[in-house]
């Protein structure tokens, strides 16, 4: 099985978030995996181990080789290559005109499955995986908590409002990964050596230009200062004060 | 004036509330033709605030495909020569929106806050940023639950999809319903939350189910929980979960690391109750209460009952 594995690199969740000039400020980031592509990462290798095959890892990234090691990392769990297209200038956010870039290389891969992260944890559009898919001229199957495999089918449970759609495919198809759906091991020592000789390529790549929106202006939600903290004698009193708020206050119950 | 197809969706015999929230908002924004799709949809369909609906009723469509009803959607779209499409952030708006936009060549907006003529407004990590844009392109947007004021009821004319439904090799076998009854987090105008400071998974059960059906809320969770396996993800609160815009956000037993607080702090009023006065949750809560919440919980509970 052949199986393509789409990476965005993220800022880390701990980065400070700055505004200057309605831009946020970015040169201070560091990067990492989007943790939902790892669960995708460790879904391609378990088929792989099942049924044999290929995983390769594909990102789209500036020219900061920074994030090269963690890459490795994916690697080291059982992926067999990396690709990474260079750009210079990378936006995260140009999610039609970056999906766009991506789909040609898969689809020189020629994938029986490709799967990614049902969202980037910068800007949650959502969007890369059924983009991705259309352009490749395949289904998909988003926010998917559980896949299995059965010789060339595949049955996906996808989450929705209160309950999971159950979709049976064939291949190709693009499934995005939801956090439940697997458990990211931690490699072995000897499996991270082994990573560090696996196939890294960087490839350059031109920005396309594309229907994207463009922010005007970023800003901070407005900052709830701290409210009040509600005294009393024991637990009684607090909440019958709480709930003098809620009613006349907030009006809310 | 510009065209505005509204995707809708029904919900038992009833057009969803978010659905009708976005008639309201596409009203102002031009000439807006509803489009229901799934199978025995046509009566509840045509309950859409909408001057004119399009309904694609069928057998084919009685579940949610994004192969099938993208090409709907942009069937509708080009022979209605619209320039908007714009749906609610459900777990289908967010799926299909950007399929459309990748088929239709067009700008893509998710997961909106805010949504007019003057211009979207989005949030960037986990709502920790706010991103405003004015696109003048052609454009589709999936749209969250803000209590817009709900679109007018409207008795225009109706019309049946002529077109053709496309093949796709997705086929749903069954839906599984999780929690039965149970309010869908994103959605809930209250949710009550819990977090490590509940000890064990059996305080979650015992505490914070009780508490939410009492008040109707939905369940949430902190990461911390969620990572120990008391609860399903689907219950996350925060940067790697959900995000949640409710009027009322109880926080119990959560300490309010920064990626909970990304996924909360757009809540209208926040409450929190916890024993460590210094814990970063009381910063934007409007109410706190320092305390043990073995006692508190169920007081809280007790006294909301006889409201």
């Amino acid at each position: 099985m052949n199986i393509a594995v789409l990476i965005k690199m993220v800022p880390d969740t701990e980065s400070r978030l700055e505004i200057v000039d309605g831009k946020i400020k970015e040169d201070g980031f560091k990067y990492m995996v989007n943790p939902y592509d790892e669960f995708a990462v460790e879904q391609a290798v378990q088929f792989k181990e099942s049924v044999g095959g290929k995983v390769t890892l594909v990102s789209l990234f500036s020219d900061n080789s920074s994030i090269d090691t963690d890459l490795r990392k994916m690697m080291a769990i059982g992926a067999d290559e990396t690709i990474v297209l260079r750009q210079q200038g990378y936006r995260g956010d140009r999610t039609t005109s970056n999906a766009r870039i991506l789909s040609k290389t898969v689809k020189e891969l020629d994938p029986d499955l490709v799967i990614c992260g049902v969202q980037g944890i910068d800007y949650y559009q959502a969007a890369t995986g059924p983009m991705v898919a259309h352009f490749l001229g395949v289904p998909h199957v988003s926010g998917v908590t559980n896949l299995e495999l059965d010789g060339d089918k595949l049955t996906a449970s996808r989450q929705m409002e209160g309950g999971l759609q159950i979709v049976e495919s064939s291949m190709p198809i693009l499934i995005t990964a939801q956090k439940d759906m697997t458990k990211v091991r931690f490699p072995a020592l000897k499996d991270i050596m082994m990573s560090k000789r696996k196939p890294f390529e960087n490839r350059e790549v031109e920005i396309e230009e594309g229907t994207d929106v463009v922010t005007v202006e970023c800003s901070l939600p407005p900052s709830r200062g701290g409210g009040v903290i509600l005294e009393g004698d024991g637990p009684e009193e607090k909440v019958d004060k709480l709930i003098e708020k809620l009613k006349m206050e907030a009006k809310v119950i | 004036m510009s065209t505005v197809i509204l995707v809708g969706e029904v919900e038992g015999n009833e057009i969803k509330d978010i659905s009708q929230q976005v008639a309201g908002v596409a009203a102002g924004m031009g000439d807006v033709i509803g489009l229901v799709i799934g199978k025995n949809i046509s009566e509840s369909a045509m309950k859409l605030a909408a001057g004119k609906v399009v309904i694609a009723d069928d057998e084919a469509l009685k579940y949610y495909d994004p192969v099938k009803y993208t090409s709907i959607v942009s069937q509708v779209v080009e022979k209605n020569g619209a320039t908007k499409v714009l749906m609610g952030a459900t777990t289908m708006g967010k799926d299909l929106g950007p399929r459309i936009a990748a088929k239709l060549g067009w700008g893509y907006l998710g997961d909106c806050l805010e949504a007019s003529s003057e211009g979207f407004v989005r949030p960037n990590f986990a709502g920790k940023i706010l991103a405003r844009s004015k696109p003048d392109g052609p454009l589709v947007a999936s749209i969250r639950n803000n209590a817009y004021p709900v679109g007018e009821s409207w008795s225009g004319s109706v019309e049946n999809f002529s077109g053709k439904i496309a093949d796709s090799t997705l086929s749903t076998t069954s839906i599984e319903k999780v929690g039965a009854g149970t309010i869908e987090l994103t959605e809930a105008s209250i949710v009550v939350s819990g977090g490590r400071g509940l000890e064990s998974p059996e305080n979650y059960e015992k505490l914070i189910r009780p508490l939410a059906t009492t008040i109707g809320a939905a369940t949430g969770a902190s990461r911390a929980i969620v990572d120990a396996g008391w609860v399903p993800h689907s219950h996350q609160v925060g940067q790697t979960g959900k995000t949640v815009t409710p009027e009322l956000y109880l926080a119990i037993g959560i300490s309010g690391a920064i990626q909970h607080l990304g996924g909360m702090s757009g809540s209208k009023f926040i409450v929190a109750i916890n024993k460590d006065p210094e814990a970063p949750i009381f910063k934007v809560a409007d109410y706190g209460l320092v305390g043990d919440l073995f006692e508190i919980v169920p007081v809280l509970k007790t006294k909301l009952e006889n409201q």
